[in-house]
């Protein structure tokens, strides 16, 4: 089967039922999206579909087809370096493992939303699971990334 | 240095970060071969050795070793801030990489072996790196100095030169030659006024690689040809296999292999999601066993029953018999604590390469040295031919400091059979069921009260599972029957008590217990805060001033207090209509913690707006590194109460995904205001101090908005009981 990912049209060899996680991650080794429950309960393996922040534990190669795939080590427009480098200067991340997913969903709010409120972030970052409690770090970064880019 | 002994000195020191340092390195050596120093360090003791944690390369770049695992702590920034203040270096130009095995990087308190837990890297750290750092610093104004030919007084170092009225030389020039001069026995340690790097709040070192995936978590880790294992055990350990369909397992298209091992059978594939699918196709099943019938009801009513019986005494003060007999009224408070997952966000896992002469390991370990020898020992190999790789670890909370490293055995068991590279992942309902949880805990507190319902006797019971039992460190902590690790934060306590009486009861079952984030501190801070607050209303008392008038002898205390009472306006302010503000005040790992949590009622549950959170830590090394420690803290301490509780029915673990244990998320977690004592005293602990008073200080405003005192937690259950 053929995916588009970061780009580049690959061959992969995975079964068509392979969750697009494992394709990306053990088939292509771009290990930058994480697994954390399989489950789409925890954000950990949000990718960027045609633009939109899908699970990809939970999203079949097959249902992929030829739409863009877009993981973190192909994010490098202005808008995700402003979200990495607030994620830096806000002291987001701890363990660190939980923080690829948000980053790509933050990256999707702010190219939605320029100005996104306290509410607006609730409710795009409520799939998110960070056992080590970093959200109100999250929350400041996200603003502060929104006004570095207004 | 000559280029053989280069080589040598990484293989040493180097093994897990070679790669990252790239080919350059002038580094400083160890005095004398790596055998004797082992020698030397047998015994849990700091060394003194610079060169074994500092590298500097001749374009100045400063790499420092870091013995302690990086798992969100952000050891990997605050242990190299330590050595930067002294070493006076380009903060800039520093990286940092996790440390390989080696007595010189053991514990300099606990052991000996290598290891990160009870909240004291720092602490334990915090003479030996800035020594380090100075030492390093004095070799280089000396050799600096010599190339002058000037007086050693006349020179100066400065962030990463040495200065002098001659010009400036860079330390990746100076490094060779200091290498040669003596060791300096007490370098001079800065004063505390004059810290540039401790006290400032440094960027992450790790942040941008968190950031943009670059980070490398175990789970990560690739060698070429590996295989994905998912394994298949038994709830409880110790069931034999019944049965299991091997066929159905290797029709999964990209299932490579099948092997059983033990009581276990490992599904080996091209990828994980082939290896769990064929592993989910075994349909495994266990022959009938005693732990069958196991159910966590029916424990916790077997450990009220011994609550009823006599235990072994852990603290006697005055004399609590007579003293219940002469109050005027009494009561008993039954609290039950349910077992706890750590559910870290990375799943457990394990790479392991193993070739039948040599192993090599990846995993964000805890206790690298442990890990090692079981490994060493499943293969049959002498320990240094097992070489260990700590990566970063996506979470752990105690779980990967596991006492019987069970994790690791397990993929190294497989590894010895298959004698190919291979990667064990667990999937996260694996990582549930895989035993090691928190214990499952009975406090009873009978209090006897006088005319005015002021306090005169307290006689305490727990029953609580052992912590550490059934390893080599349980060996080690459980003195005559008793478990400090169980008690806790109930023994011990700063409260001036006149009568005051605990037994402990250790009950024994299969079920793997742990360490969990505050270990003991998690229940015991919950059943003495929240009994504190209700004696402080029994006898009509504000509960600040009243833990000020038990607790006047602590300064500690007495000053989170009162920051407290200043960051919150308590006496004065009060919480918004349909809000309470609860309290709660608990030391652990030598760090007095306070909090004021703003809570309300929203559908039968708590629901946590914002708190306030005075620490008194020591000297903080990096303010805002140590604040996300107590706002992480505050979040995982809700999670563990608010839903979170691992129970057994017919043997099998309830739970598996979050939905079955749901977590805080971001609408549901507080604002956390954070402020430090001043102090220059010397560190102590901050990973885990900031979980044990968030759970009664929420309790505490519950019983203001409901009169209701919860005692059977999580919430979830206790506000319904
Ligand atoms: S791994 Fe996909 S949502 Fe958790
Ligand atoms: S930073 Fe550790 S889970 Fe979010």
């Amino acid at each position: 089967m053929k995916v588009n990912i970061n780009g580049t049209i690959h061959n992969v060899t995975s079964s068509e039922d392979t969750p697009l996680l494992w394709v990306i991650r053990d088939e292509l080794n771009l290990t930058g999206t994480k697994f954390g429950c399989g489950q789409a309960q925890c954000g950990a393996c949000t990718v960027h579909m045609d633009g939109n922040p899908v699970r990809s534990c939970a999203l079949p190669l097959k249902l992929v087809g030829e739409k863009e795939i877009v993981t973190i080590e192909g994010m490098k427009d202005k808008i995700s370096q402003a979200v990495q480098k607030a994620w830096v200067e806000n002291h987001v991340p701890q363990c660190g493992y939980c923080q690829i997913g948000n980053v790509m969903t933050a990256s999707a709010l702010l190219a939605e939303t320029k100005k996104p409120t306290d509410t607006d972030i609730d409710n795009a970052m409520g799939g998110h699971i960070c056992r080590c409690g970093t959200y109100q770090r999250i929350k400041a970064a996200i603003h502060q990334a929104a006004r570095e880019l207004a | 240095m000559t280029e053989e002994k280069m080589i040598v000195n990484r293989r040493d020191f180097l093994t897990s970060s070679a790669a990252a340092l790239g080919g350059l390195i002038v580094a400083f050596n160890i005095p004398g071969n790596n055998r004797l120093l082992a020698a030397e360090v047998s015994k849990a003791a700091a060394v003194y050795a610079p060169n074994a944690f500092v590298h500097i390369a001749p374009d100045n770049t400063i790499t420092m070793i870091i013995n302690k695992l990086e798992m969100g702590q952000g050891v990997n920034t605050s242990m190299a801030q330590l050595i930067a203040e002294e070493l006076e270096c380009d903060w800039k130009l520093i990286k940092s990489v996790s440390a390989p095995v080696n007595p010189v990087y053991n514990h300099t308190m606990f052991g000996p072996l290598q290891m990160t837990g009870g909240s004291s890297a720092l602490a334990s750290s915090w003479d030996q790196h800035r020594k380090i750092g100075a030492g390093m610093r004095e070799m280089l104004e000396l050799a600096a100095a010599k190339r002058w030919g000037i007086p050693v007084a006349e020179v100066k170092a400065q962030n990463g030169f040495i200065v002098s009225a001659r010009g400036k030389l860079s330390y990746g020039e100076l490094a060779e030659d200091a290498n040669k001069l003596p060791l300096p026995q007490n370098p001079k340690l800065k004063n505390s006024k004059d810290f540039k790097v401790i006290g400032h709040s440094m960027k992450r070192v790790d942040a941008l690689g968190k950031a943009n995936g670059t980070a490398i978590f175990g789970m990560d880790v690739r060698i070429p040809g590996m295989l994905y294992a998912v394994v298949a055990r038994s709830h409880i350990d110790g069931g034999e296999i019944a049965s299991y369909d091997e066929k159905a397992a290797r029709a999964v298209s990209g299932v490579v292999d099948v092997v059983r091992f033990g009581n276990k059978v490992a599904v080996l594939a091209k990828n994980t999601y082939a290896a769990k699918t064929g592993r989910d196709a075994l349909k495994i099943q266990f022959k009938s066993n005693k732990n069958d019938t196991f159910s966590t009801d029916e424990w916790m009513k077997h450990f009220k029953s011994l609550a009823d019986e006599k235990g072994i005494v852990a603290e006697n003060i005055g004399a609590v018999e007579e003293a219940m007999k002469s109050s005027k009224t009494q009561f008993t408070a039954d609290y039950e604590f349910p077992y706890l997952a750590h559910s870290a966000m990375e799943p457990l896992n394990c790479t392991v390469n193993y070739d039948g002469k040599k192993a090599e390991i990846w995993s964000g370990h805890q206790m690298p040295t442990s890990d090692r020898d079981v490994a060493a020992k499943i293969f049959g190999l002498k320990p240094e031919n097992v070489d260990v790789h700590t990566t970063y670890a996506g979470g752990s909370f105690g779980r990967r400091a596991s006492k019987n490293s069970d994790y690791v055995v397990q993929a190294c068991e497989l590894a010895k059979i298959v004698k190919k590279p291979l990667k064990m992942v667990m999937t996260r309902e694996d990582d549930t069921h895989a035993g090691y949880y928190r214990p499952i805990t009975f406090h009873r507190a009978k209090v006897g009260l006088d005319e005015k319902n002021k306090l005169v006797s307290w006689d305490h019971f727990i029953v609580g599972q052992t912590v550490m039992g059934n390893s080599f460190f349980g060996d080690m902590m459980i003195k005559n029957g008793l478990e400090s690790a169980v008690t806790e934060g109930i023994t011990e306590s700063h409260y001036k008590f006149k009568n005051f009486r605990v037994q402990q009861t250790i009950p024994k079952n299969d079920v793997t217990t742990l360490w969990y984030r505050s270990v003991g501190h998690t229940h015991t801070a919950y059943v003495m805060e929240t009994m504190i607050d209700e004696l402080a209303h029994k006898e009509k008392s504000d509960p600040l001033k009243y833990r000020q008038s038990m607790l006047s002898e602590s300064k500690k205390h007495m000053a989170v207090l009162e920051q407290l009472k200043k960051m919150t306006g308590w006496g004065t302010k009060k919480a918004p209509k349909g809000r309470a503000w609860g309290l709660a005040v608990h030391e652990s790992f030598g760090t007095v913690v306070g909090q004021v949590a703003e809570v309300s009622i929203v559908d039968g549950l708590p629901r946590v707006h914002q708190v306030w959170c005075s620490a008194h830590c020591g000297q903080v090394v990096n303010p805002e590194v140590a604040k996300t420690q107590l706002e992480g803290g505050i979040v995982f301490g809700i999670t563990s109460v608010m839903h979170h509780e691992i129970t057994f029915k017919d043997g099998l673990v309830q739970q598996g995904n979050f939905s079955e244990m749901p977590v805080v998320r971001m609408f549901d977690a507080p604002v956390v205001h954070v402020d430090f004592i001043k102090t220059t005293d010397a560190p102590t602990g901050l990973g885990e101090p900031g979980v044990p008073p968030i759970a009664p200080a929420i309790a505490n405003a519950v019983f203001q908005l409901t009169n209701k005192r919860v005692r059977v937690l999580p919430f979830a259950k206790g506000m319904k009981v």
